[in-house]
C-alpha cells in the first residue's frame, strides 16, 4: 500500500508541477462556441463595407451592438479591444428589448441574441433600411430577413448570408465572406415562423 | 430530445442544434462574465477557414448538452479517446460515470448500466451508427464483435436510464450509441501502429477522399492479443485477433436529400478455457476452447431536410456467424427498416414519429451443454413510436413525452410512454426529471434453450440414485418481458467558465425479472447413458427496487489542465416473490458495484505533449467474491507535427493483477487484469 501511495504521489507531483508551467503559457487551446463566434464577428467586420455615409467621421468607431442576453460575457470586448480595420476601431454595446430601441439603430453590426426569439421580426423590421450587419442565431433569422445567422455543424461554427438583406441595408460583402457561407434565399414575409 | 439521439435525426437535429447553440450562448453567459482576470486567446489573427476548422470543444459541447437532455447523457469524445489511451470500445467505455465494465478475460466483458451486470446482461442497447448491435439470442452484446477504427468515431453518447420511447425494448437501463464522422470528415489518409505487452500488436489504415457530391472512407483493422494470466499466475488461453475492413459513402448533393451507405466485415479468432458437463465420469472437462466470429453489415440511409421537418429511412442487413466450438454455434441474419419523421408544430413544438420492422433469422447448432429449440426460427418485430416536444414558460420549461408501441413474436405488444421535463432555472441551471416505463422482451434462449450447467455424479450424497443427475435451466415459452419503472431527476450546473457539474439519481422499480424455478425431476434415456434432469424453468418471479446516483464534474483548472472526476452510488434491493422456488443464491445485488470513483487529469505540455492520468476505483462485487480495487492509467502523447503522433500509455499501473468479474451461464475461466504498457503511431497524410 505504500508504494502504491508512493506512486500515486509521484504522479500528483508531477501533475502539479507541470500543470503551472502549461498555465503559463496560455495559447490555443480554449476555444469555447463565443471565442470562435467572436472571432468570425471580427471578421465580418472586415470583409463588409458600410455606405460612408453610415460613419459620421473617417475615424469613427464599428459599434457593435449585443441585444438581449449577452452570450459573450466579455469575450467580445477583449478581441476587439485595440484592434483597427483602416482607421476604425470597436466599441461594443449592450441594449436590451423594447428600451435601446433607437439607441440600437446607431451600430453597424447587431448581434441579435438567442433570447430575443420571440421579437425577431419586429427587430429586423425596426432596422429594416438601415445600415446595420444583423447577426443572429435563431433558426430562420436569415430568411425573415436578418443579414448572417451562425449555425453549428458537427460541433464547427458556419454561417448563412441572406444576400437580399444585405442589399437592403446597403452592405456590400465582399466574395470571400460569401464563399464560406451557406446563400439563404428570403422568404415572404407572410411564411409561417420557422421554430 | 431528439439531438441526442438516433443517428439519423436530420433537420430536426439540425434545428435542435442551433437552438441548443443559443441556449449555450445563454449558458455561458454568465459565466464569461467572471472570467474577465483571464487572458483570451486572440482569434482575430485567424482567418475566417481557421475559425471554420475549429472545434467548439468539449466544455462549451457538454453546456449545450447541459441545456438539451431531460436525461442522464455523458458523451465521450473523439478527443476523450484517443487520449485515454483506449484501443477498444469497453476500454473507451470506462470514462462514463457510473456504467460498469468489467473484464472476464481479454475477449469478454460484462458491461452494464445501474445494475444486473453479467456477461449476458440484457439490459443494455448499444447502436452502432444506427445499427443495433445486440444480440437476439440473449437481448445483450457480444463486446468482442463490436469495433470499428477508433480514430474515425465522431462521438460515443451514452444515456444511463431508460431509453425506450426512441429506442424500443431492451433500453431499459441504458442506450449506447456509437456514432462515426461523416466521410466529409475524413477526407485524408490515416496509418495506425502499435504494440504493447498485453495488445502485441496492432495496425490501422484509412483513406478518405471524395468524387464530386460524394465523400467516402475506407478502412481496414487488425489486432493480436497475448494471453492474460489465470488468478492462479499461469499463463492462460485466452488471446484473441480480428480483422475488419469496411467503408462509408456519404452523397451530399445541393438541397434538401442526402444518402449515406456504408458497411463492415469481419472475422475473429479468439481462445478461453471451458468447462462443461459430461454425463460420464468425471462428469466434467475443462479444456482449452477455441472459437471465431464472422459477419458484415450493410446500412444506408436517405435523409430529407426541409426548414423545420425532416425525414429518414434507413435499411440494413447484418450477418453474425458465432462459432465457440464444443459448446454452441449461432447463425444470424437480420434485416431492419426505420422510417421517422419530425417537424414542427407552431413556434414551440417539434413532433417526431416512427415506424420500424426488423426480421431476425436464427440457425443454431447446439452441442450436450448448450441446445436451443428451434433450431431455425425467423422473427418479426413491428414497431411505431410518437413522441412530442413542447416549450413553455418562453424555453425556459421544456415538457417531451411520447411512447414506443411494439408488437414481436413472443408477448405480443409492448408500449412503454414516458414523460420528461427540463427546467432551465437559470442561464447557468437546470434541473430535470423523468417517468418512464421499459421492458426487456424475451430473448430467444429464455423461449428454448437447454443449458446443462452441471452434473452431479451418481451414488454422492447430493445425489444417491445410480444415474448422473444432471442440472439443466430451460427457457419457457411462458416467459413474460421484464419491466421497468423509472423515476429519474437530475440537476446540471455550470458553476464558472471553467467548472461545471451534473448529478443523476433514480429510482427504478422493477417486476418479472427472471429466475429459475425448479420444475420436477424426470428420467432421460437418450443420449445415454440414462440420466436425471434436475430442471430450472426461466421465470418471472423477482423484482424490487434499485436507486443511486451518478455525479460528474468537469474543471478547467488552467487553459492547459483539465480535471475530470465521478463519483457513482448504486444501491439494489431486488428479491425473489414470495411464491419463487428458485434456490440459487446468486441474485443480481451484489454483482454491480456499490461505488465506483475515477479522476482524470488531462495536460497538454509545451512542445506538443500530452499528458492524461486516470485513478478509478471500482467497489467489491460480494457475491462474486471479487474484491475493490483500484487502477492507475497514464497516457503520454506527443505530437512534434501535426501529422504524427506518437503514444506511450500504461494500464493498471498500481497493481500487478486483478480480477475483474466471474462469468455466469457459461463455464469460462475468468483471467486477470494485468499491469500492461502500449506504444502506438499514428501518421496522417
Amino acid at each position: 500500500m505504500l508504494r502504491r501511495l508512493g506512486i500515486l504521489i509521484a504522479i500528483l507531483g508531477m501533475t502539479l508541477n507541470v500543470a503551472s508551467t502549461a498555465d503559463a503559457q496560455a495559447g490555443d487551446a480554449d476555444s469555447s462556441e463565443y471565442l470562435i463566434k467572436a472571432g468570425f464577428i471580427y471578421n465580418f467586420a472586415k470583409f463588409v463595407e458600410w455606405p460612408s455615409a453610415a460613419f459620421s467621421q473617417a475615424d469613427s468607431p464599428i459599434v457593435i451592438g449585443v441585444l438581449g442576453t449577452d452570450p459573450f460575457g466579455n469575450v467580445l470586448d477583449r478581441i476587439v479591444e485595440d484592434k483597427k480595420i483602416g482607421p476604425r476601431g470597436f466599441v461594443v454595446r449592450r441594449y436590451k428589448w423594447g428600451k435601446d430601441l433607437k439607441d440600437f439603430k446607431d451600430c453597424k453590426i447587431l448581434f441579435v441574441s438567442a433570447s430575443e426569439k420571440a421579437h425577431i421580426d419586429e427587430i429586423l423590421q425596426g432596422v429594416k433600411g438601415l445600415p446595420i450587419l444583423t447577426v443572429g442565431e435563431t433558426p430562420g433569422f436569415a430568411e425573415r430577413g436578418g443579414v448572417i445567422r451562425f449555425t453549428l455543424e458537427d460541433n464547427r461554427v458556419r454561417f448563412e448570408v441572406n444576400v437580399d438583406a444585405a442589399h437592403q441595408a446597403d452592405l456590400n460583402i465582399s466574395s470571400r465572406l460569401l464563399t464560406l457561407a451557406k446563400i439563404i434565399p428570403q422568404t415572404a414575409a407572410t411564411g409561417r415562423n420557422p421554430g | 430530445m431528439r439531438s441526442i439521439g438516433k443517428h439519423s435525426g436530420g433537420a430536426a437535429r439540425s434545428a435542435g442544434r442551433t437552438m441548443l447553440a443559443s441556449f449555450a450562448a445563454v449558458l455561458l453567459a454568465a459565466n464569461l462574465g467572471a472570467q474577465s482576470h483571464q487572458s483570451v486567446p486572440d482569434v482575430t489573427t485567424l482567418s475566417m477557414e481557421d475559425l471554420m476548422n475549429m472545434q467548439v470543444t468539449s466544455v462549451s459541447k457538454r453546456t449545450q448538452k447541459v441545456a438539451d437532455a431531460a436525461a442522464a447523457v455523458f458523451v465521450i469524445t473523439q478527443e476523450d479517446i484517443r487520449r485515454s489511451g483506449a484501443t477498444s470500445i469497453p476500454e473507451a467505455l470506462r470514462l462514463v460515470p457510473g456504467l460498469e465494465v468489467a473484464r472476464i478475460d481479454e475477449n469478454k466483458w460484462a458491461i452494464a448500466s445501474r445494475g444486473f451486470n453479467g456477461r449476458f446482461d440484457n439490459k443494455l442497447l448499444v447502436l452502432i451508427d444506427g445499427r443495433s448491435v445486440y444480440t437476439p439470442l440473449f437481448s445483450g452484446v457480444y463486446w468482442n464483435v463490436q469495433d470499428v477504427m477508433l480514430e474515425d468515431i465522431d462521438r460515443i453518447e451514452v444515456i444511463r436510464g431508460p431509453g425506450a420511447t426512441l429506442w424500443g425494448a431492451n433500453a431499459v437501463n441504458g442506450v449506447i450509441n456509437i456514432i462515426s464522422k461523416k466521410a466529409k470528415d475524413t477526407q485524408s489518409g490515416v496509418v495506425t501502429a502499435g504494440a504493447g505487452s498485453e495488445e502485441r500488436g496492432s495496425g490501422g489504415v484509412r483513406y478518405g477522399s471524395k468524387i464530386g457530391d460524394t465523400s467516402y472512407r475506407a478502412y481496414g483493422k487488425y489486432f493480436n492479443w497475448g494471453p492474460s494470466l489465470y488468478p492462479t499466475g499461469m499463463t492462460a488461453h485466452d488471446g484473441w485477433d480480428a480483422m475488419r475492413g469496411g467503408f462509408r459513402a456519404d452523397w451530399t448533393p445541393a438541397g434538401a436529400n442526402s444518402l449515406t451507405l456504408q458497411g463492415d466485415i469481419y472475422h475473429s479468432k479468439y481462445g478461453e478455457t471451458l468447462t462443461v458437463p459430461s454425463l460420464n465420469a468425471p462428469y466434467s472437462s475443462t479444456f482449452p476452447n477455441n472459437g471465431n466470429y464472422s459477419g458484415g453489415n450493410i446500412l444506408g440511409r436517405w435523409n430529407h431536410s426541409s426548414e423545420g421537418s425532416s425525414m429518414s429511412l434507413q435499411m440494413y442487413y447484418d450477418n453474425t456467424t458465432i462459432a465457440d466450438n464444443s459448446l454452441f454455434v449461432d447463425h444470424q441474419n437480420i434485416f431492419d427498416m426505420d422510417f421517422q419523421h419530425g417537424f414542427h408544430v407552431g413556434d414551440s413544438q417539434q413532433f417526431v414519429w416512427g415506424l420500424g420492422y426488423r426480421s431476425i433469422r436464427d440457425r443454431n447448432d447446439s452441442s450436450f451443454s448448450v441446445s436451443l429449440q428451434p433450431n431455425q426460427v425467423t422473427l418479426n418485430h413491428f414497431s411505431a413510436f410518437v413522441q412530442d416536444e413542447i416549450s413553455l414558460v418562453n424555453n425556459r420549461l421544456r415538457l417531451t413525452f411520447g411512447s414506443k408501441f411494439e408488437h414481436n413474436d413472443f408477448t405480443g405488444f409492448e408500449v412503454q410512454p414516458n414523460a420528461r421535463l427540463l427546467w432551465t432555472l437559470t442561464p447557468n441551471q437546470s434541473v430535470w426529471t423523468a417517468v418512464s416505463r421499459a421492458v426487456r422482451t424475451p430473448a430467444l434462449t429464455e423461449e428454448g434453450l437447454r443449458l446443462n450447467s452441471a452434473v452431479i455424479p451418481p451414488a454422492t450424497p447430493t445425489n444417491p440414485t445410480p444415474f448422473p443427475a444432471v442440472v439443466t435451466v430451460f427457457g419457457s415459452h411462458q416467459f413474460q418481458s421484464e419491466d421497468l419503472l423509472a423515476y429519474e431527476l437530475g440537476y446540471r450546473v455550470q458553476v464558472t467558465s471553467s467548472l461545471s457539474a451534473d448529478i443523476a439519481t433514480f429510482y427504478n422499480r422493477y417486476s418479472n425479472l427472471r429466475t429459475a424455478e425448479p420444475g420436477a425431476p424426470f428420467i432421460e434415456g437418450s443420449p445415454a447413458p440414462t440420466d436425471i434432469v434436475i430442471p430450472f424453468v426461466a421465470s418471472n418471479k423477482m423484482s424490487g427496487g434499485t436507486y443511486g446516483a451518478e455525479l460528474f464534474a468537469d474543471w478547467r483548472v488552467a487553459p492547459k489542465w483539465r480535471l475530470v472526476g465521478s463519483y457513482s452510488y448504486l444501491q439494489m434491493n431486488i428479491q425473489k416473490n414470495s411464491d419463487s422456488l428458485d434456490p440459487t443464491p446468486d441474485n443480481p445485488n451484489g454483482s454491480s458495484p456499490r461505488h465506483q470513483w475515477y479522476l482524470r487529469s488531462s495536460i497538454d505540455l509545451p512542445k506538443h505533449f500530452e499528458h492524461d492520468t486516470t485513478l478509478r476505483f471500482v467497489d467489491h462485487l460480494p457475491s462474486l467474491s471479487i474484491p475493490s480495487y483500484y487502477s492507475l492509467d497514464a497516457h503520454l502523447g506527443w505530437r512534434p507535427v501535426p501529422r504524427v503522433e506518437f503514444s506511450i500509455g500504461g494500464q493498471n499501473l498500481l497493481d500487478n493483477q486483478h480480477l475483474e468479474f466471474i462469468p455466469d451461464f457459461i463455464n469460462t475461466a475468468p483471467t486477470v487484469v494485468k499491469r500492461t504498457v502500449y506504444g502506438s503511431m499514428t501518421f496522417k497524410f
